[in-house]
């Protein structure tokens, strides 16, 4: 008896081992292609990617099968600086790309892509509840007291800090109401309020909406095609677009070193070439993200109206020196929700 | 016994109305409060993943997604309960049998996963095992991927499910005491016939506990898996409980709600079934 049970365990662990047991494809028919990407595209990639998969067997005969992974831009960037080997990685932003580059993993000159090599762009944007029962039309209404705002953590996510760079730039750009123009002070402040209403900062961007949708917080700061993403999935609740915004531009880049591994890298600059074509642009422009295409653009500005004020990283003087200037240890963020988790 | 022969009672003098109804009060507060802790979770997710029928729970199911993720779930806690049932019994043993310098600091080690949130084991082990880690000029020359790959899961799962065999054991090894051990030494048995035939029957309610706890926390096991393993769909990484947070940021309730009902019926099974060992421990 007592025996029978130590068998039958030992028994029942083997049969969990040979579980994993798994036969690899043949690598003359089929090739694996990993993608990294930030967390709010992946509708869009959904559709694209069977797109790609029967164009690169039409030309090759060759069956792609790919390897997803959605987190947070920084995360993303981060696990594959420390060897998630991804072949390619769709990024929120420019800054977690040159974390890449600067650990020597992409090595060409991703930026000769079409629009720089960034393969959407967006703008920050708010979702109200419906109806928008506290009447929350623009910036200055989040720092009100009382308002529920949710942001995710720029540690993480690359969504979270361009909504903290919008809301900073539209109040130096004079687009906050009782903010003056260029007046850093009254900026900071501000910045300082809207981050005291901040009740939950998730690690990424999706996460951040999916809380909105549970019932959390008045307000959610995030990507325009977050929520439209949302809306065409059937969410009940509004999109409110500021007077005053970033334009958001999405990098891509194939990973040299992991490619040059894998010997995957034809059908990753495929694969990278085919997100830039008009097919998969169009695509794109219908998971509400805005083509850098200047004619699909053009084609879906009823969805995609212009902007009152549409500022780009430029303002900043780009991510190599936002990064620092912002979220670095003597950021302009980093003081600002010290003071505000230290102070109260 | 019995029914008719009065019953022994510690309380001789009469119980006040008082007593009762604040005894009464006192249980009705701890059912509830169980009630909403455990059982109110509990019927939402049998009510979130069966709201539009049965239909849709098995198709969410018997997905190839799903079955991957669940088959890697549990040949990784397979692997890990093996190790500990080994390993865990092993320490056990040596913490309660023997005495010897640093054993108190290496006891307190033990307890380390118990304190120590997993988000921060799986970033411990990336950077031992990253590509900027300590140990990677020795996983490349040997070729070997850790993380973002199942051993560097395996390593996770380890290190949180560390304590529960060795904390299971060692109080049942301490109370089975040393005499039993060696009368069976004095007859000449050997160590090892000592262990197998003596310690080993004698402690085996304790063992069965260790490893469902142990497999328990396993299968639940998330936030150092993602770390380490980076969740990839459709490849190497992705387990039971990371598929419930993609499918919760895919909006697919009924997905996320099926595959966390699924899980919540094996940790279920686990319990009650660990609960009936105890209590044939309890009986012999």
């Amino acid at each position: 008896m007592r025996r029978r049970n130590l068998v039958l365990l030992l028994f029942i662990s083997l049969l969990g081992l040979a579980a994993c047991g798994g036969g690899n494809a043949n690598k003359e028919e089929s090739v694996t292609l990993i993608l990294a990407a930030y967390t709010t595209p992946r509708e869009a990639y959904r559709e694209i990617i069977p797109l790609f998969q029967a164009q690169w067997r039409e030309q090759t005969g060759q069956t792609v099968r790919f390897e997803e992974s959605y987190q947070g831009s920084g995360t993303q960037s981060r696990a594959i600086v420390e060897g998630f080997e991804a072949d390619v990685t769709a990024l929120s932003l420019e800054a977690d790309i040159i974390r890449i580059e600067e650990a020597g993993l992409i090595t060409h000159d991703w930026r000769s892509k079409p629009y720089n090599g960034m393969v959407s762009t967006s703008v920050v944007a708010f979702a109200v509840r419906a109806g928008n029962p506290k009447g929350i039309y623009d910036w200055a209404d989040l720092a009100r007291p009382g308002i529920e705002v949710l942001t995710p953590n720029p540690r993480t996510s690359g969504g979270a800090m361009w909504n903290i760079l919008a809301l900073y730039g539209a109040a130096q750009r004079g687009f906050v109401a009782g903010v003056p123009a260029n007046d850093d002070a009254a900026a900071q402040a501000f910045m300082q309020a809207v981050l005291k209403n901040v009740t939950v900062m998730d690690k990424a961007a999706r996460e951040s909406i999916i809380n909105f949708e549970q019932g959390v917080g008045d307000v959610a700061i995030t990507y325009e095609n977050e929520v439209l993403v949302a809306l065409q999935g059937g969410q009940n609740y509004e999109l409110i677009i500021p007077r005053s915004s970033i334009l958001i531009e999405n990098p891509l880049a194939v990973v040299d070193r992991y490619v040059d591994k894998h010997g995957t890298r034809d059908v990753a600059e495929a694969f990278v070439a085919f997100l830039f074509t008009r097919e998969a642009q169009e695509i794109f422009a219908r998971h509400g993200l805005r083509s850098p295409d200047p004619d699909v653009l053009a084609a879906t500005t009823a969805q995609y109206p212009p902007l009152e004020d549409l500022f780009t990283i430029a303002h900043f003087g780009g991510w190599a020196a936002a990064t620092p200037a912002y979220f670095g240890e003597q950021g302009i963020y980093t003081l600002t929700i010290s003071r505000v988790l230290g102070g109260g | 016994m019995s029914t008719l022969a009065p019953k022994p009672t510690l309380v001789t003098r009469p119980v006040s109305w008082r007593r009762v109804w604040s005894r009464r009060l006192l249980i009705g507060l701890v059912v509830i409060y169980i009630a909403i802790l455990i059982l109110a979770p509990l019927v939402s997710l049998v009510w979130g993943a069966f709201r539009t029928g049965v239909g849709p729970v098995i198709t969410a199911l018997n997905q190839p997604d799903v079955l991957a993720a669940f088959g890697r779930t549990l040949w990784i806690s397979g692997i890990v309960l093996i190790i500990h049932a080994l390993g865990g019994t092993v320490v056990a043993w040596v913490l309660v049998r023997h005495r010897f310098w640093g054993q108190k600091i290496l006891n307190g080690l033990i307890d380390m996963p118990f304190a120590v949130s997993p988000v921060v084991v799986g970033y411990m082990l990336l950077l031992l095992f990253g590509r900027n880690g300590l140990l990677s000029p020795v996983l490349t020359a040997l070729d070997i991927r850790v993380a973002f790959a199942w051993p560097g899961m395996v390593l996770a799962t380890l290190f949180v499910t560390l304590p529960f065999m060795i904390r299971e054991l060692g109080p049942v090894l301490e109370a089975f005491g040393v005499q039993q051990e060696q009368a069976a030494a004095t007859l000449g048995a050997s160590g090892w016939q000592t262990f197998w035939y003596v310690t080993l029957p004698a402690i085996r309610w304790g063992f069965f506990y260790g490893l469902t706890l142990t497999l328990a926390r396993a299968l639940g096991e998330f936030g150092a898996v993602l770390v380490i393993g980076g969740g990839i769909q459709g490849g190497r990484t992705e387990t039971a409980t990371l598929y419930i947070y993609r499918a919760l940021d895919e909006r697919d309730t009924v997905g996320a709600y099926s595959a966390a009902l699924l899980l919540g019926l094996i940790s279920l099974i686990l319990v009650i079934g660990s609960d009936l060992w105890r209590r044939r421990e309890k009986a012999e």
